[in-house]
C-alpha cells in the first residue's frame, strides 16, 4: 500500500491531478510548435511560447536515475522506507520525478522499462507512480 | 593588472557551528566588524555593503542600521543560493575598479541550527505552510529535499559513467585530512574509507559521510583595490577573474542533469577573465555541499574529462600531499558549512599564507567555487595569492 503525505491541486496542477483521478497521465504540450514539456513547465524551450496546454501520454517510460529514501521524510512515510524515488523519460520525450513501486531495489538500472500507475489515496488528489509492472 | 585590479583585504569568521542563541543578523554583523577589524580599518570605512543569508533569508539590508554604517554607496542583498559568496565577490570588485564604491564587505550568515533537533531535520524541516500543486505531489512522493535530488544526480553519473561511492568516498577521505590541520574544523578526526562506507544513507547513494555539515555562524570580506590593499593590515589576496553559470536544465531526453553543471560555464568565463588555463591552477576551494559536487566541478572546469573524475580522485591526489590540492580547510563535509563562504574563506587563508600546517607552498593561482539549487548555479572566483 502506497502512502504519503496528502496531494492538493492548486491552479496551475489541476488538469495534471484531474487526469490522474481518471488514470490518465498529462503533459505540456506547447500551442505553437507541439512540443511536449514536463507538467510544471511554463515556457516552451523549444519554440519561446508561453502558451501550453494539456496532452495526455501514454505512460510508458523508462527510469533514468534513481535514489532510495532511508529515512522517512515525513511522518506518513513511517512504514513506507526504504522506497526509491524516480526521475523517469516518458515514451514522448519529457522527464518527471516520482516513487516507483513493486521493483526490488537491486533490479533498479538506468533505462529499466517502467509504466505509469495511479494512486488514488483516500485524503488528497490521486498522483501517478511508475513501475515494472511485474509484481503489481 | 594586480594594481588596478580589486583584492580581498579583510577576513572575518565568526564562531561557527552549533552557536545558539544568535540570530544571523547577529552573526553577520560580527563578521563584517571581524572582517574590518582585520583589514585594519574602521567600520565607518566600509562605503559599500552586499549581504547574502541561507534558507531562511533573514539578513537584509538593514544591516546597514545594525552596523550603523552612514553614507553607503551600495547596498544590496544578493542571492544566487550557495553561488552568492561569488557572485557578492565579484559584484563588489566591479563596483571598486568601477568607483562606484572604494571599500566593499561581504557578508553571509545563517542560523538554522536549534538546540536538540538534528541537523538534518532543522536544516530541511517541514514548512509550516501546507504545499500545494506540484510541490506537494514531489512531497508525496517522497523527494523532499535537496538529499533527494543530488542522490539522483550522483546516480546519474554513475550510472553513465561508471563513479562509484568508493570514488565519492575518496573526496570525503581527502578533506577529513586537510580538516586535521585546520582549528576552525568541525570534524577533524581522521577518516578511512571503509568508515565512509559504514556511514549510514541519506538517501542513496548518498551516505551520510557524503554530505556537508549544517553550522551557524557567519564570514563577510572586504573588497578594495590591490593598490589600496597593499597599504593595509593583510597580505592582499587579488581578484583575478570571476563567472558564473546558470545552465537551466530542461527536464528532457538528453537532458545532462548530473553529467553537466553550470562549472562549465562559469569556469572557463573566469579563467579566460584571470588570463589562466588549468594548468595553472595551484589550488581549488570547491563547493562542496556533496563530495559529488567536487567530482563534478573538477570535470567541469577541465582538470579531467567528462566522466572521468572518479578516477581523478580516487588515488589521493586531492588531499596533503597530493598534486592537485582541493578543499584544504576540509570544505564543507569536514570543516563548516557557510554556503560559499566555505570555499572562499579557505581560498583567503591559504591566499595569505595564513594556513599554518597544512599551508600550500604554491599559492599563485586559486580556484573558489560555489554552487546552488541542484548543481543549477555556480560562480568562480580566481584568486592571486599575496607574494
Amino acid at each position: 500500500m502506497i502512502s504519503g503525505p496528502p496531494v492538493h491541486r492548486d491552479p496551475r496542477s489541476e488538469h495534471f491531478f484531474e487526469a490522474a483521478a481518471r488514470d490518465q497521465l498529462a503533459v505540456r504540450r506547447c500551442g505553437e510548435c507541439g512540443h511536449l514539456h514536463e507538467p510544471e513547465s511554463r515556457t516552451c524551450h523549444s519554440c519561446g511560447s508561453a502558451t501550453l496546454g494539456w496532452t495526455m501520454v501514454s505512460g510508458a517510460a523508462k527510469l533514468v536515475s534513481w535514489a532510495v529514501v532511508h529515512h522517512p521524510p515525513h511522518p506518513a512515510f513511517a512504514d513506507q522506507v526504504p522506497f526509491p524515488i524516480g526521475l523517469v523519460e516518458l515514451a514522448e520525450g519529457p522527464w518527471v520525478h516520482a516513487r516507483v513501486v513493486d521493483v526490488p531495489l537491486e533490479n533498479l538500472r538506468a533505462g529499466l522499462p517502467l509504466a505509469v500507475a495511479f494512486v488514488h489515496p483516500d485524503d488528497g488528489d490521486s498522483y501517478p507512480v511508475f513501475t515494472t509492472g511485474e509484481q503489481s | 593588472m594586480s594594481g588596478q585590479g580589486a583584492a580581498i583585504a579583510g577576513l572575518g569568521i565568526t564562531e561557527v557551528g552549533k552557536v545558539y542563541g544568535r540570530s544571523a543578523t547577529d552573526f553577520a554583523a560580527d563578521a563584517v566588524r571581524r572582517a574590518a577589524a582585520d583589514a585594519g580599518i574602521g567600520v565607518s570605512d566600509i562605503d559599500g555593503l552586499l549581504v547574502s543569508s541561507g534558507l531562511k533569508r533573514d539578513v537584509s539590508i538593514t544591516l546597514q542600521r545594525v552596523l550603523g554604517l552612514r553614507d553607503l554607496r551600495l547596498l544590496t542583498e544578493m542571492n544566487a543560493f550557495g553561488a552568492s559568496a561569488g557572485a557578492m565577490v565579484a559584484h563588489a570588485a566591479a563596483a571598486v575598479t568601477s568607483g562606484m564604491a572604494d571599500t566593499v564587505a561581504c557578508v553571509f550568515a545563517d542560523a538554522p541550527l536549534k538546540p536538540k533537533v538534528s541537523a538534518g531535520a532543522s536544516y530541511t524541516g517541514r514548512s509550516a505552510k501546507p504545499l500545494s500543486g506540484f510541490a506537494s505531489y514531489l512531497v508525496a512522493s517522497g523527494i523532499t529535499n535537496a538529499n533527494a535530488r543530488y542522490a539522483l544526480a550522483t546516480r546519474r553519473h554513475m550510472e553513465t559513467f561508471g563513479t562509484t561511492s568508493e570514488q565519492l568516498g575518496a573526496i570525503a577521505v581527502s578533506q577529513r585530512a586537510w580538516a586535521a590541520h585546520n582549528p576552525l574544523a568541525t570534524l577533524r578526526e581522521p577518516l578511512t574509507l571503509e568508515e565512509h562506507q559504514a556511514s549510514r544513507w541519506i538517501a542513496e547513494p548518498l551516505h551520510l559521510l557524503d554530505c556537508c555539515l549544517v553550522s551557524n555562524g557567519g564570514a563577510a570580506v572586504i573588497v578594495t583595490m590591490a593598490d589600496r590593499a597593499r597599504d593595509l593590515a593583510q597580505p592582499p589576496v587579488n581578484i583575478l577573474g570571476w563567472g558564473q553559470g546558470h545552465p537551466g536544465q530542461v527536464n528532457e531526453r538528453n537532458s545532462d542533469f548530473g553529467l553537466r553543471t553550470g562549472a562549465a560555464i562559469s569556469g572557463p568565463t573566469a579563467f579566460k577573465m584571470a588570463g589562466i588555463q588549468v594548468a595553472d591552477v595551484d589550488l581549488l576551494e570547491l563547493y562542496d555541499c556533496y563530495t559529488f559536487t567536487v567530482l563534478v566541478t573538477l570535470e567541469d572546469y577541465g582538470f579531467c574529462a567528462k566522466g572521468e573524475g572518479g578516477a581523478f580522485v580516487e588515488n589521493g591526489r586531492t588531499g596533503p600531499g597530493g598534486d592537485l590540492p582541493v578543499n584544504t580547510g576540509g570544505g564543507q563535509l569536514s570543516s563548516f558549512y557557510l554556503w560559499g563562504m566555505t570555499p572562499l574563506t579557505e581560498a583567503v587563508i591559504q591566499g595569505r599564507g595564513q594556513a599554518g600546517e597544512r599551508q600550500v607552498a604554491k599559492r599563485d593561482v586559486i580556484v573558489a567555487s560555489g554552487n546552488g539549487g541542484v548543481l543549477d548555479h555556480h560562480s568562480t572566483l580566481v584568486l592571486g595569492g599575496a607574494r
